[in-house]
């Protein structure tokens, strides 16, 4: 386990070298220690290498120099040699195009690559038709068959469909034993005798709990089941020894058995009519990027450039930065009115960029009520531990200075007590901490050219809030 | 035999799993209370298990059954008698005006009865039992006066009878002394609560609070901001400018004399452009961590660099008005040591809205800075997010419905996540009902 963890480490700091080969895909004795604590869980087929796909957490290149330490001249010539050969043979970072859509105020990636490349480099924007990684095609090919495995979606609707099936069961078995009950005070009212259903007989009742249906319960009933069924077939195989580890059911590479899997079902679904469907399936998904992601791409890192869909020229930073304040309005402000200090995509892109330029990955919290979800590293590897609210403040002595400003800010900043215990209780409930956001609205200036100048006077604060228990804390 | 009840709720910890799980949000089962042994014996404080609950009425006899047997247990439960032993018996008497002055201090000489508040207007001539550990203010002559709240918590728990005083009253003096006491008439519960409610700052909101919390046993103490009139102005205000972090300035490399001279080639620094971007600039990188740096253009607080504020610099309702202390900790009434919990009450018809930016801002800064400190703190960053540098405890009181909200001022900005080593490694364990490891 621990060589596991100096890896992970290693992985971390290390700086993606050009020179060095890509971080290889773990050794065999690596793999085989990763396999041992968890034996049990084979049923499930392997999953990617995370740390390998994920290795860098931006779209943007990184290059080792060697630093230079005085009292080595070595160091100096080596420095003077990297440097030279960047000075002949200068890297060349890949800055990826998107277009601008200004019907859903959105900028869409529909380049394979650069899906991918963004997707995988930082968790960069959503597929259109996925929950969240663009894997339409590949669920699409799952469906038809002509590939191994499950893809997230495709586990949760089972689960719920699991899980929708035992709450049927539930109630069957609730109905039944009302009719049961029914049935025998019936009996017990023909023969005159109510001593069993006496008051004192339900007062007892609460006493010893009846054993009922729990969902809960059979849903883990069903997973011990599960495991216990890993187990046996893993005792099967090693039983019987070498000669059926061959045979594919012992530990292989994720390689040949998705080989493997792919080729037997090919085989199975009259293999070529569906590899002509294989061809036909066109991937019909792109990537959305929100107008916060694609301006971090374009305006902090640079490795993006948003095109405009009808003539595709090159939006300007500075163009792009007006049109998504515009666009963050519904609907659509024209590209004539004026820019205002609070722009929701200023007071949004202001909590984004100080999130993302500390390391997180953000991604919108939409489906727990928030603005923002706090990934570390990305969602493949943890859930997130945060769930970001913002909340303008307008507490500059401007906005204060008239009683038209009062009324306007009042208005803009007043959130209600209900809606701030609907969100906390909700993130309570999915083991979220909630984090309240104030952004400082500054007093408008004029329209000034410089982003970075305009964003410098938006501040940000964070409060933690949570439910006290008093029950809870008293020792 | 009085406090068995409490005592009920102190031996069994509630072994609640989840901060979700509230019993007290639920709608009780009253059956529980046959179970409910201290009403026939003291010694044992176990409470029973709850059982399962129908979630629709079905036409069985036996549901019926089941409600008519918990309503009669909670008639049960109310028509026991309960006893005051007259021993334990502990006599008050209402004092409308207040304690006496406190007469002129003589330096030099202790003065008891100069700790007595003037909102007390409840004194108790012989003060007997184990509630005025931690209520109640003595003064010279060693009457305990109890605040409008305390007296009110402890009439209603029924171990205080509160009197009216003869000058209201008009009874006829026959003695001196206990005399007295004997001949005057007690107090109503409800004319306890006309006369105690809104008498010097205490809301019936602020009374909730009180008594729920004190129930299950904390201590509590009125804080300074108690009165909302008082309010100090220390400005503050321009220093707090100085909290936020400023953007990163671009200095001079830090790769040496002779890494600079190499610098200007394919330094990214030459191509960046904070006012139109990239703000990392096209080139080489050396490291994600030098991008993260970059990045850094947002102000952010830093709660380490705020100044504390004093706690009268606060507006009403955004201001601690209780101290509260775990029954845990040992408190002496003259000399409270510091609170662990710092209470503001707000009353949501009054005060509509949430906090806003200047209103919690102040409230937190009124509080002491209480950094994430120990071990468990050093080594987890996530815990060291949720405490925060400043913490305090808003109860919200929505007629009657009390929740506690806890804020702290917490600064992600501290916490660089991008040099960091507590990233996870693996891929997330996900699942259904497999519990999420926190």
């Amino acid at each position: 386990m621990a060589e596991v963890i100096s890896v992970s480490k290693a992985d971390l700091t290390a700086v993606p070298v050009p020179v060095t080969a890509p971080v290889p895909v773990p050794a065999p004795e690596k793999s085989e220690t990763a396999e041992k604590p968890r034996p049990v869980r084979t049923a499930r087929p392997p999953r990617p290498n995370y740390r390998h796909i994920h290795r860098f957490p931006l779209p943007v290149n990184v290059y080792h120099v060697p630093s230079v330490i005085p009292h080595n001249p070595l160091s100096i010539i080596s420095v003077a040699l990297s440097y030279l050969t960047f000075l002949i043979y200068p890297p060349r970072q890949e800055i990826y195009t998107a277009y601008f859509d200004s019907a859903t105020s959105s900028v869409h990636v529909t380049d394979e690559k650069t899906i991918r490349a963004l997707w995988e480099m930082g968790f960069f924007g959503k597929g259109s038709l996925s929950r969240s990684e663009p894997n339409w095609l590949e669920q699409e090919k799952k469906r038809k068959g002509l590939m191994g495995g499950n893809t997230v979606e495709e586990a949760t609707r089972k689960r719920r469909a699991e899980r929708r099936q035992l709450k049927l069961e539930r109630a069957r078995h609730e109905k039944l034993a009302v009719e049961e009950r029914l049935k025998a005070e019936a009996a017990a009212r023909e023969s005159g005798s109510v001593d069993g259903l006496s008051i004192d007989g339900a007062a007892e009742a609460a006493a010893v709990p009846v054993e009922r249906f729990s969902v809960k319960r059979a849903m883990e009933a069903r997973y011990l089941e599960r495991r216990q069924q890993a187990i046996q077939n893993k005792n099967h195989s090693e039983s019987t020894g070498s000669l059926q580890t061959a045979n594919g059911s012992g530990p292989v590479s994720p390689i040949v058995k998705k080989k493997e899997t792919v080729s037997n079902s090919t085989a199975t679904l009259q293999g070529i009519e569906d590899d002509l469907d294989l061809d036909a399936l066109e991937n019909e998904e792109h990537l959305q990027l929100s107008t916060e992601e694609a301006f971090f791409l374009v305006y902090g890192l640079g490795a993006l450039r948003v095109v405009d869909h009808n003539n595709n020229a090159t939006i300007p930073t500075s163009s792009l930065f007006s049109l998504l304040r515009h666009h963050s309005y519904y609907p659509p402000r024209s590209d004539s009115s004026q820019l205002d200090a609070d722009d929701p995509f200023m007071i949004s892109y202001s909590v984004y960029h100080h999130f993302r330029s500390l390391g997180w990955v953000v991604r919108s919290g939409v489906k727990f009520g928030t603005d923002y979800l706090l990934y570390n590293r990305g969602p493949v590897f943890s859930h997130a531990e945060f769930a970001v609210i913002i909340i303008p403040s307008y507490s500059d002595p401007y906005w204060s200075e008239t009683e038209e400003r009062r009324e306007y800010a009042a208005s803009k900043q007043a959130r209600s007590w209900w809606w701030l215990h609907c969100v906390n209780r909700v993130q309570a409930q999915v083991k979220k901490s909630l984090v309240i956001c104030y952004v400082e609205v500054p007093p408008p200036v004029d329209c000034s050219e410089d982003i970075a100048a305009e964003f410098g006077r938006y501040r940000v604060r964070e409060f933690m809030l949570r439910r006290w228990v008093p029950n809870r804390t008293r020792d | 035999m009085a406090d068995a009840d409490e005592d009920a709720v102190r031996g069994t910890t509630v072994e609640a799993t989840q901060i979700e799980v509230d019993l007290s949000d639920e709608t009780q089962d009253f059956r529980l209370l046959n179970h409910l042994n201290f009403l026939t014996d003291t010694s044992s404080s176990s409470l029973p298990r709850r059982g399962e609950k129908d979630f629709e009425p079905n036409p069985t006899e036996f549901q019926a059954d089941v409600l008519s047997a918990s309503r009669q247990a909670m008639h049960n439960a109310l028509a026991h008698p309960r006893l005051h032993n007259p021993k334990t018996q502990v006599i008050a008497i209402y004092a409308p005006e207040g304690p006496p002055p406190a007469p002129a201090v003589t330096p030099g000489q202790p003065s008891r009865g100069a700790s007595v508040s003037p909102d007390a207007c409840v004194y108790v001539p012989s003060p007997k039992g184990q509630y005025f550990k931690s209520m109640g203010q003595a003064d010279r002559k060693g009457v305990i006066w109890l605040l409008p709240e305390e007296a009110l918590y402890l009439l209603e728990r029924g171990s205080l009878d509160i009197r009216w005083p003869t000058s209201i009253t008009g009874g006829t003096t026959v003695g001196e002394g206990s005399e007295e006491e004997e001949l005057s008439i007690p107090m109503s519960l409800q004319a306890a609560y006309t006369c105690l409610i809104g008498r010097g700052g205490l809301t019936l909101e602020r009374f909730t609070v009180f008594s729920s919390l004190k129930r299950i046993g904390y201590a509590i103490s009125r804080a300074p901001g108690w009165d909302d009139s008082t309010e100090v102005d220390d400005s503050v205000d321009e220093h707090s400018r100085d909290s936020y972090t400023q953007p990163l300035k671009r200095g001079a490399g830090l790769a040496g004399i002779l890494g600079s001279i190499f610098n200007w080639i394919n330094d990214p620094k030459s191509t960046s452009s904070m006012a139109a971007g990239p703000v990392i600039g096209y080139g080489i990188h050396r490291n994600y961590a030098d991008i993260y740096k970059k990045l850094a253009l947002i102000p952010w607080y830093d709660p380490t660099l705020a100044p504390t504020r004093n706690t009268l610099n606060t507006s009403a309702p955004f201001r601690v008005i209780f101290y509260v202390y775990k029954p845990s900790t040992p408190i002496k009434k003259s000399a409270l040591p510091p609170p662990d919990f710092r209470i503001a009450v707000i009353n949501t018809r009054e005060q509509t809205t949430a906090p806003t930016l200047p209103e919690l801002s102040a409230l937190l800064e009124s509080t002491p800075l209480d950094p994430p400190r120990g071990e468990k703190m050093e080594r987890q960053m996530y815990m060291r997010l949720r405490h925060g540098y400043r913490n305090v405890i808003l109860a919200v009181v929505d007629q009657g419905v009390t929740s506690f909200l806890r804020v702290a001022d917490v600064a992600f900005g501290k916490e660089r996540l991008f040099e960091g080593s507590s990233a996870p490694t693996g891929p997330k364990k996900g699942g259904n009902f497999r519990k999420k490891k926190r």
